[in-house]
C-alpha cells in the first residue's frame, strides 16, 4: 500500500514544498492531505488512521503544534502514527515541551528533501518492526 | 546558498506573496507600537501579534537559503523577545529599531533574490545584537545560537521539480506585453473579417452562407474579448504593492515634521495594471507626504481648534465602473483659500468672484505652491502641477475637495489599464487618429457660423463657455493643401483645460491595442502611441494632455 501522509503547517509555501518533495524519488506516488491550522490537522488525524508520517508546523494560529500534540496524548488518539514536529531555530525550549507531549522526532527548518526521505524511512521501519 | 541552488528555489514567487504581505503587516504593528509607546500605552498584545508572523517569515527564508532574511527576522523576533520582557527599554529608539528593521525585511523580500543586500542585512543584525547588549538581561547569545544552527543543512538536494511545483509562475512583464500585441494582431484580423462580410452581404445580399460567417465573426470577437480579459487580469497586480511602503514613510515624514499621524489604508485589494501601478507610485508619494506636511496641523494647532492631537490620513482604493478610484482623505486644516486667492493675483488671475471650487482647482495649476516655506520633504520632486500632469498623462483625473479645518480629500480616477484604451477614431485629411475616450468630452457638428476667429484662433460656445477650436490638420501635421471646411470638432478635456479639435469624420468607437511608438514617426509631440485599425492601417493615438499644453506635431 502507498505512503499517506498529513502535513499540518499555516503555511501555502511550505505546503508547496511538501507537494514537490512528495513528488520525488522514493516518495512519489505517496498520498498527502494538508490542513492550515492546527484545529483542521487534528480533524484530519482522527479521520485517517493509517497515516505513515504526520508533519507537523509548532508555530500556527488556531491550535499550535504543540497544542495538538498535548490534545492528542489526553484523547489517545492513534498512538502509534509518528508525528515529527516541525521547528525552526530559535524553538529549542518548545521542541522540549514536544518531547514532553508525545513528538515523535523533530524536523528544523530549513530542512531538505533528503531529511523527509530519512525520516519516512525511519517511521516505515518502526511500523513494520510493530506488525 | 542562493535561491538557485535550492530545491525549491522555482517556489521564489510564492514565497514573495506569502511573505511580503506579513513582513508589511508587521512594519504596520511597529508603526502602531511606536504610537502607542508613545501614548504611554505597553500595547504588549501588539508586540506578541507580530511573533508568528516573523517566525513564519523566518522559517520560509530559511527553507529558500535567502539568508539575509532570514537573519532579519531573526534579529526582530530578538528584539521583539527582549522588549516583552524589558519594559524599561521600550521607546522611540526600539521603535525606530524595529521599523528601521522590518523596513529593510520588506524591500529585501520584495527585491528577491537580489544579492548584494547581505551588508544591509549584516548591519542591521548588528544594530540589534548592539541594542540587545546593552541590556544586563541578555548577552550576544542569539548570535552565537544563529552560527551553531545554520551548520548541518549543506546538501543542496535535487532541482528536478516539475511535478508538484508551485502553481505560481514568475512571467517578465515584457511577455505578457507581447501576448498583448499578439492579442492586438488578433483583433485587427478579426475585425477585417468583420469588414469582408460587410463587403459581400453589400455586394451579394443576405444568404445562408453569409449568416453564418456572421456568427462565426461573431463568435470570434467573442473569444477575443475573452481572452483579453485574462490577459489583462493577469497584468494586474493589487494596488497594496504601492500602498505598502506608505506606513513606514508617514511615520518618517511625521516625524520629521514634528506631527502625530495616523494612516489608514482600505481597498488595497484593489488592481491595477502593473504600468498603470509603476507610474503611479511617484504622485501618491507626493500627495501623501503633502498630507502630512501642509494638511495636517502641529499638535498643539489641533488642540487650539478642538480637535485630537493625532491626526488621521486615509488612503483608499475602490473600483467604480471599471476605473480605480484611490483617494487621500486627511483630517487637517484644509486648504487656505485666502493664500490661493492672494497667490492668484498676484499672477494676474481673475478670482474676485470664484468659488471655493474654482478656487480649489486652481492648486494644480503650474508653479502654484501656497506653502509658506519650502518643506524639506513635500517640497523636493514635482509640485501639484505635474502630480495632475502624471494623472492625466494616464488617462485619469484628479480632483481636490477641501473644507476650512476639515481637512483636504484629493479623488484620483484611474484606467485599470494603459494597454488597451478604449477610443474615438477621427480622420483628418484622409488619416486616422485615436482620441482616447477618457479625454473626449463631446462631438459636435462644426456650423461654420457657430466658430468666430478671435485673435487669429478660432472660438465657440460650448455649454455656457468660449472654448478655443484649433484645425486637426494644423495640430496633427496632416497635409492638404486644399481643405474642404471640417464637418465635426471633438472637445478634448482635461483637468480644467479643453478645447475643440476640428476633424472631418467621426469613424466611430474602438477598444485599441497601444502600441509603442515607432521611432519613423518623428517627435513624438501630440502622439503618445500607434495602433492597428481593422483594415490594417497604422493611426496614431493622441496625446490629448500635450495637445491641450499647446504642442504640435513636429513636421
Amino acid at each position: 500500500m502507498a505512503d499517506s501522509f498529513l502535513v499540518i503547517d499555516d503555511s501555502k509555501l511550505l505546503h508547496q514544498m511538501y507537494r514537490l518533495i512528495f513528488s520525488q524519488g522514493t516518495l512519489a506516488g505517496s498520498t498527502v492531505q494538508y490542513a492550515t491550522n492546527g484545529r483542521d490537522g487534528y480533524g484530519l488525524l482522527a479521520a485517517n488512521p493509517d497515516l505513515t508520517l504526520v508533519l507537523l508546523d509548532l508555530n500556527m494560529p488556531q491550535m499550535n503544534g504543540l497544542e495538538v500534540l498535548a490534545r492528542r496524548q489526553a484523547e489517545r488518539l492513534h498512538p502509534h502514527i509518528p508525528i515529527a514536529l516541525v521547528t525552526t531555530e530559535g524553538s529549542e525550549e518548545d521542541e522540549a515541551r514536544g518531547r514532553a507531549v508525545g513528538a515523535w522526532d523533530y524536523l528544523r527548518k530549513p530542512f531538505q528533501p533528503a531529511d523527509i526521505e530519512r525520516l519516512v524511512t525511519r517511521a516505515r521501519a518502526e511500523a513494520a518492526g510493530r506488525t | 546558498m542562493t535561491a538557485d541552488e535550492n530545491p525549491f528555489g522555482d517556489l521564489l514567487q510564492d514565497y514573495v506573496v506569502e511573505c511580503l504581505p506579513l513582513a508589511e503587516q508587521v512594519g504596520d504593528v511597529f508603526v502602531e507600537l511606536e504610537r502607542s509607546w508613545r501614548a504611554g500605552d505597553p500595547a504588549e498584545e501588539l508586540l506578541a501579534s507580530v511573533k508568528g508572523r516573523l517566525h513564519t517569515v523566518k522559517g520560509n527564508s530559511a527553507m529558500m537559503g535567502l539568508t539575509p532574511m532570514q537573519d532579519v527576522a531573526h534579529a526582530l523576533e530578538d528584539a521583539c523577545a527582549l522588549l516583552a520582557r524589558a519594559s524599561e527599554r521600550r521607546g522611540d529608539e526600539a521603535a525606530a529599531l524595529l521599523i528601521a528593521g522590518t523596513g529593510l525585511l520588506v524591500d529585501l523580500i520584495r527585491t528577491a533574490p537580489a544579492d548584494g543586500h547581505g551588508t544591509a542585512a549584516a548591519d542591521f543584525v548588528k544594530q540589534v545584537n548592539g541594542f540587545l547588549a546593552a541590556t544586563p538581561h541578555r548577552p550576544t547569545e542569539p548570535e552565537e545560537r544563529r552560527q551553531g544552527d545554520r551548520r548541518g543543512s549543506g546538501s543542496t538536494g535535487r532541482t528536478d521539480g516539475t511535478d508538484g511545483a508551485s502553481s505560481v509562475v514568475r512571467i517578465d512583464f515584457r511577455r505578457l506585453d507581447a501576448l498583448l500585441e499578439v492579442l492586438g494582431e488578433g483583433l485587427i484580423q478579426q475585425s477585417a473579417f468583420a469588414e469582408l462580410h460587410r463587403r459581400l452581404l453589400r455586394r451579394v445580399g443576405p444568404c445562408e452562407e453569409l449568416g453564418e460567417l456572421d456568427q462565426a465573426v461573431v463568435a470570434m470577437e467573442k473569444t477575443l474579448k475573452r481572452l483579453e480579459s485574462t490577459l489583462m487580469e493577469t497584468r494586474l497586480l493589487a494596488v497594496s504593492t504601492v500602498f505598502g511602503r506608505f506606513p513606514r514613510m508617514v511615520r518618517d515624514v511625521a516625524h520629521a515634521e514634528g506631527k502625530r499621524v495616523r494612516l489608514v489604508v482600505a481597498g488595497g485589494e484593489t488592481s491595477l495594471d502593473k504600468a498603470v501601478l509603476d507610474r503611479l507610485n511617484e504622485p501618491l508619494v507626493h500627495l501623501v507626504s503633502n498630507a502630512v506636511v501642509h494638511g495636517i496641523e502641529a499638535p498643539a494647532e489641533r488642540a487650539r481648534a478642538g480637535k485630537p492631537a493625532e491626526g488621521v490620513l486615509r488612503l483608499e482604493a475602490s473600483s467604480v465602473s471599471g476605473r480605480v478610484v484611490i483617494r487621500v482623505l486627511d483630517d487637517g486644516r484644509g486648504l487656505d483659500e485666502q493664500a490661493i486667492r492672494g497667490k492668484a493675483e498676484t499672477l494676474g488671475l481673475e478670482v474676485r468672484s470664484a468659488d471655493s471650487a474654482h478656487l480649489h482647482q486652481l492648486i494644480f495649476m503650474p508653479g502654484f505652491s501656497t506653502a509658506d516655506q519650502v518643506s524639506r520633504l513635500a517640497g523636493r520632486g514635482m509640485g501639484l502641477d505635474v502630480v495632475a500632469g502624471s494623472i492625466h498623462g494616464l488617462g485619469g483625473t484628479i480632483e481636490v475637495d477641501s473644507a476650512p479645518g476639515q481637512g483636504t480629500t484629493f479623488t484620483l480616477s484611474l484606467p485599470v489599464t494603459l494597454a488597451i484604451v478604449r477610443s474615438l477614431i477621427v480622420e483628418v485629411d484622409r488619416e486616422r487618429f485615436a482620441l482616447p475616450l477618457t479625454h473626449v468630452a463631446e462631438t459636435v457638428r462644426a456650423e461654420p457660423e457657430a466658430i468666430r476667429e478671435i485673435n487669429h484662433r478660432g472660438v465657440t460656445q460650448w455649454r455656457g463657455d468660449l472654448i478655443h477650436v484649433a484645425d486637426g490638420g494644423a495640430i496633427l501635421g496632416t497635409d492638404a493643401p486644399v481643405r474642404p471646411p471640417r464637418r465635426f470638432y471633438v472637445v478634448m478635456t482635461a483637468g480644467a483645460k479643453r478645447r475643440g479639435l476640428l476633424v472631418d469624420r467621426l469613424v466611430g468607437h474602438q477598444d485599441v491595442v497601444v502600441k509603442g511608438l515607432d521611432p519613423a514617426l518623428g517627435r513624438p509631440d501630440v502622439v503618445s502611441g500607434t495602433t492597428i485599425l481593422g483594415d490594417g492601417r497604422v493611426a496614431c493615438i493622441l496625446d490629448v494632455v500635450r495637445i491641450l499644453d499647446g504642442a504640435r506635431r513636429a513636421s
